[in-house]
């Protein structure tokens, strides 16, 4: 077989590097697809070290280690911060973040700089092991040794060493257990390369290329994937499934990618989530505006998005306007009362209906949601990403799992209304009609869900 | 995960087997097929989804909606038939001098009433459970409010109370933790109301409600959409049917429309075996190591009495002749006005602030304590009703409905009813429900205890009216249901006196629990349900030691 990358590598030897393959697909959701919010600060531990200089680097570290939003994979729900034992949860068994502390007995106090850096750039544990790409390692080998220097010098002195071990160890049945197969695949698909700025650019679209390639590790939902997993190099960026979710294109372009978007509403976006008339982040977004974004400063944050401005526009065929572009304020209130009567069990037969009992009493009967300076939080439903978008993934996908971010002191919840839902369990075909109710008062009329479709979503979702 | 086993026929055996959804009966359902046990909850009433209900109310004529019908909206099982009162369904045959005022709305459906609650967590006072000892009236509880008050404390985090963190707001103040979540933020015309009546001792305090006041374990924040009763339309309002959903993912089974009309009893009175009629009227069996009737406080006892057997003959557990004894409610009136300030009631959910000053007291001795609820149902149903009335029209119309609704004043008043052994639940011997079992006969008397109280309780209101310049101020004459219905299974240490201990368990039967409102020896004065939760969760702890044993 006569099979290349799309760098332009034979790869035929790697063939049986599928089962990793797989194991990678399902890792890439995995650490995108957390949902839980960490609440500890990392900013607790107290600090050792002496003098001006590297106090600096210490704090540098701090925004650095935020900005790669390593905490969101290392810290377990309620845990110790950094102490890890969070569990990433795959069909073929459970991989175990670790303890990432300076505890020389159960963390990393044993790592000297340049095994740290082996470990984050290259994915090389300090007994020579390979980590599962569930660590970005990919993007992480961008970052500049300084950059390490300072990390390290905040974990090392700024992190309380937690000196339980993870509750538990990653143990993978075979042949997922055979780290020494990521060998094969860092071969086609690891850099290894620091990130060089380009002199032809302005200093502010370096630094954005840097942050979002590197740290915000942005192309690791936001890229499609070859067949092996690997980034698609020709396709920087243009939007990814993950999981149940969509990772949207972000290119420059004005239709398909962010290109419709003003400077201010993409700062907007990264820094709260949520820009009426745009779209909101839900799935691994939201973490990641939780996380990470609201806390980088705004030079950082109009950096990425300066350097977002640059990428090559990437258009889908298939869509003719942006999919914020679409629906209007329309309501079915009138024509629904009085069709059933007040004491009905089984009314509930058509997405009109489950919309108004399920929906409007937040987004309104008219899908306008609570406007601005309500002082609440319920999105419109047309002029909305999710909704418009050609691909309804999202709108299932936020239904199904509901919407979480923390921004501040201000926390969002939409219910989520699969089994585990606090408000109501919805069946397939339930959200089916919500979804295609929403779609055609609202969204994008040319999309259809199916039963089928929510049932995949479902499973992408466990 | 153990389940409950079932034969082909459908008769079933599990570890504890749970008649009743409601929030007792799901959060005891819950504890225990945490702990391992299998569990089957028999309801007898529908499922239904929250949809349904919010569509219904939205679908209702002006007439039950002004008229807070909360039951009409709610569909029943064809045999399990539950009151109604648009019209009347006369499930419930009431007498007495007071039956009129005993109109209990409850639910029979899979979650319980607390679908149409409005989410009041309230604790009993620490001197609740000492009345007789304290001022010589009514009974003492056989336990203390120390040994209840760590299950207050797991049944606010169960059901996620938000209340005050501020101790002078609490009422009582005596608590072992902060509640889950701060207030429900008041509204302008709680904090208003507030302002003016404090000065004057009757401390109005914010109501601690099982309701988000930030997302809590996955339910959303409550948006003050108003219609707590009879429905939360996005489910920030806690309601039963989420232990129910809790407990199903743990592995416990609930079959709704299972009527239970039969029970059996070895030699040691331990009951072995419940009947039920499921939907289509078949029988079924079900075997169980523990038993427990969480039907409230008009089902469990009419269940008890229903199910008398040769060796309980006056109905199980009913040795004493306690059972359908000493019901109680909080029975109430309302207090209407229209202030000389706006006072915009209306934002928010249903109620937020309560006067709890006249909460206690040494007048306990003589009279009814009483607590006021500054209702804040929005004004606009009545305020409409009382602008058309004046010939109104157009313009003119409108602006008398929005001077009422900022104006108007909706005081709930409850009153503290004693035990008493003359108000009493029996088995009616002409009616029947569709099964053939006989249909609950209530009568009630709320005596003079309170009635003196309700006395008192409207010179305070006169009081609070001439502080805000009423007009229109109006006080009901007759007194209202307050659907807190309470013991008929009475708690007590004597069981010549009582049915059952400080478990909840039986005196008759010792593996058979009948918590919740029915067990409670002392009104008090505030929402039976957060008393009801704790006192499931001590129950659950009696039977899950009971198992252990085993």
């Amino acid at each position: 077989m006569a099979i290349e990358d799309v760098a332009g590598r034979p790869i035929q030897k790697l063939l049986q590097l599928t089962s990793v393959s797989l194991l990678v697909s399902a890792l890439f959701y995995a650490i995108c697809g957390r949902v839980h919010a960490q609440e500890q600060s990392p900013a607790t531990a107290v600090i050792n070290a002496s003098g001006d200089a590297a106090k600096a680097d210490i704090e540098s570290g701090r925004y650095l280690a935020i900005a790669a939003d390593c905490i969101a994979c290392h810290t377990a729900p309620a845990g110790k911060p950094y102490a890890g034992g969070y569990a990433i949860k795959l069909s073929l068994g459970t991989i175990y973040a670790t303890n990432i502390t300076p505890s020389k007995i159960a963390g990393i106090g044993n790592y000297t700089e340049v095994q740290f850096a082996r470990a984050l750039r290259e994915g090389v544990r300090i007994d020579g092991s390979h980590l599962y790409p569930a660590m970005p390692y990919t993007s992480y080998t961008m970052l500049t040794d300084s950059d390490v220097h300072k990390l390290y010098s905040y974990f090392m002195q700024a992190v309380a060493p937690v000196d339980e071990p993870a509750n538990s160890l990653t143990k993978l049945p075979f042949p997922f257990n055979m780290r020494m197969s990521m060998l094969g695949w860092n071969a086609i698909f690891l850099d290894n390369k620091r990130f060089v700025p380009d002199a032809s650019k302005s200093q502010k679209i370096n630094r954005g290329e840097y942050l979002a390639n590197g740290l915000a590790h942005c192309s690791t939902c936001h890229t499609p994937r070859n067949f092996l997993m690997g980034e698609k190099r020709g396709s920087a960026l243009a939007g990814a499934p993950l999981g149940p979710w969509y990772a949207p294109n972000i290119t420059s372009d004005n239709i398909s990618g962010v290109g419709g978007w003003s400077d201010a509403e993409l700062v907007q976006y990264l820094k709260t989530g949520h820009v009426e008339g745009k779209g909101q982040a839900g799935g691994a977004m939201a973490e990641a505006v939780t996380n990470s974004f609201q806390y980088l400063r705004d030079d950082d944050i109009t950096a990425i998005v300066a350097y977002l401005r640059t990428l090559p526009p990437m258009r889908d065929s298939a869509q003719v306007k942006p999919a914020y572009s679409y629906g209007k304020a329309v309501s079915d209130e009138s024509t629904l009362r009085g069709m059933n009567g007040p004491n009905e069990h089984n009314s509930l037969n058509n997405g009109a209906v489950l919309f108004s009992g399920y929906c409007a009493s937040c987004h309104s009967a008219s899908g306008s949601g609570s406007g601005s300076g309500s002082g609440q939080d319920y999105p419109s439903l047309f002029n909305n990403t999710a909704t418009g978008s050609h691909n309804p993934a999202n709108l299932v996908a936020a239904i199904l799992y509901g919407v979480e971010r923390k921004v501040g002191t201000k926390e969002i919840l939409m219910p989520r209304f699969d089994a585990h839902s606090y408000v109501n369990p919805l069946t397939n075909l339930q959200i089916a009609l919500i979804a295609n109710y929403v779609l055609k008062q609202y969204g994008n009329p040319g999309e259809l869900v199916t039963e089928v479709y929510v049932e995949q979503a479902r499973k992408r979702g466990e | 995960m153990k389940l409950p086993t079932f034969t082909a026929n459908g008769d079933a055996t599990a570890d504890v087997l749970i008649v009743g959804s409601g929030v007792v009966g799901a959060m005891i359902a819950d504890q225990l097929v945490s702990h391992g046990y299998s569990v089957l909850i028999l309801e007898a009433g529908l499922r239904i989804e929250r949809a349904e209900a919010v569509e219904n109310w939205r679908n209702m004529p002006f007439e039950n909606r002004i008229g807070s019908d909360f039951q009409g909206l709610y569909p029943q099982a064809p045999n399990a038939p539950a009151p109604l009162y648009f019209p009347k369904n006369n499930y419930i045959a009431l007498s007495g001098p007071d039956g009129n005022s005993f109109q209990q709305g409850y639910l029979r459906t899979v979650g319980g009433t607390t679908w149409h609650w409005a989410a009041s967590c309230w604790r009993h006072l620490p001197v609740d459970l000492k009345m007789k000892s304290t001022y010589g009236v009514g009974r003492d509880w056989p336990i203390s409010y120390e040994d209840l008050e760590p299950y207050y404390c797991r049944a606010e985090e169960e059901m996620g109370v938000a209340g005050p963190s501020d101790p002078s707001m609490q009422s009582p103040s005596e608590r072992s933790k902060p509640y889950p979540m701060d207030m429900v933020p008041w509204g302008y015309g709680d904090k208003r109301f507030a302002e003016v009546v404090n000065a004057h001792g009757y401390n109005s305090v914010p109501i601690p409600q099982g309701r988000s006041t930030r997302p809590w374990q996955g339910r959303p924040t409550c948006c003050g959409n108003n219609n707590c009763q009879p429905i939360c339309p996005i489910g920030a309002m806690y309601n039963g049917i989420h232990h129910v959903l809790r407990a199903e993912m743990k592995g416990a089974k609930v079959l709704s429309e299972a009527v239970v009309y039969k029970v059996d009893t070895d030699l040691n009175n331990r009951v072995t075996a419940a009947y039920w009629y499921d939907a289509s009227k078949k029988l079924h069996k079900a075997t169980a190591k523990a038993f427990v009737f969480a039907c409230n406080g008009i089902e469990t006892p009419r269940l008890l009495l229903l199910t008398a057997n040769a060796a309980n003959p006056n109905g199980l557990a009913n040795a004493s002749d306690q059972v359908g004894r000493n019901m109680m409610d909080h029975s109430g009136f309302h207090c209407t006005f229209l202030a000389n300030e706006p006072i915009w009631t209306g934002r928010g959910p249903a109620q937020s602030s309560c006067l709890v000053g006249p909460r206690d007291g040494a007048f306990r001795s003589e009279y009814s304590s009483n607590k006021m609820i500054l209702n804040n149902t929005t004004r606009v149903g009545p305020a409409t009703q009382q602008a058309l009335k004046l010939g109104l029209v157009g313009q003119e119309l409108d602006d008398e409905i929005r001077r009422r609704v900022a104006y108007g004043v909706d005081l709930s008043i409850s009153l503290e009813p004693l035990p008493e052994a003359r108000n009493r639940l029996t088995l009616s011997k002409t009616r029947k429900d569709p099964l053939g079992l006989a249909c609950p006969d209530i009568h009630y008397d709320v005596g003079d205890y309170v009635r003196k109280g309700m006395i008192a309780a409207h010179k305070q209101l006169e009081h609070i009216g001439q502080l805000f310049g009423a007009v229109e101020f109006d006080i009901t004459t007759s007194l209202n249901a307050n659907n807190h219905v309470m013991g008929g299974v009475i708690m007590g240490s004597n069981p010549k006196e009582s049915v059952v201990d400080g478990n909840c368990r039986a005196h008759d039967h010792a593996n058979l629990w009948l918590p919740g409102g029915g067990a409670m020896p002392s009104a008090s004065v505030v929402n039976s349900t957060l008393s009801m939760a704790a006192l499931g969760l001590r129950a659950a702890d009696d039977i899950g030691k009971m198992l252990a044993k085993d």
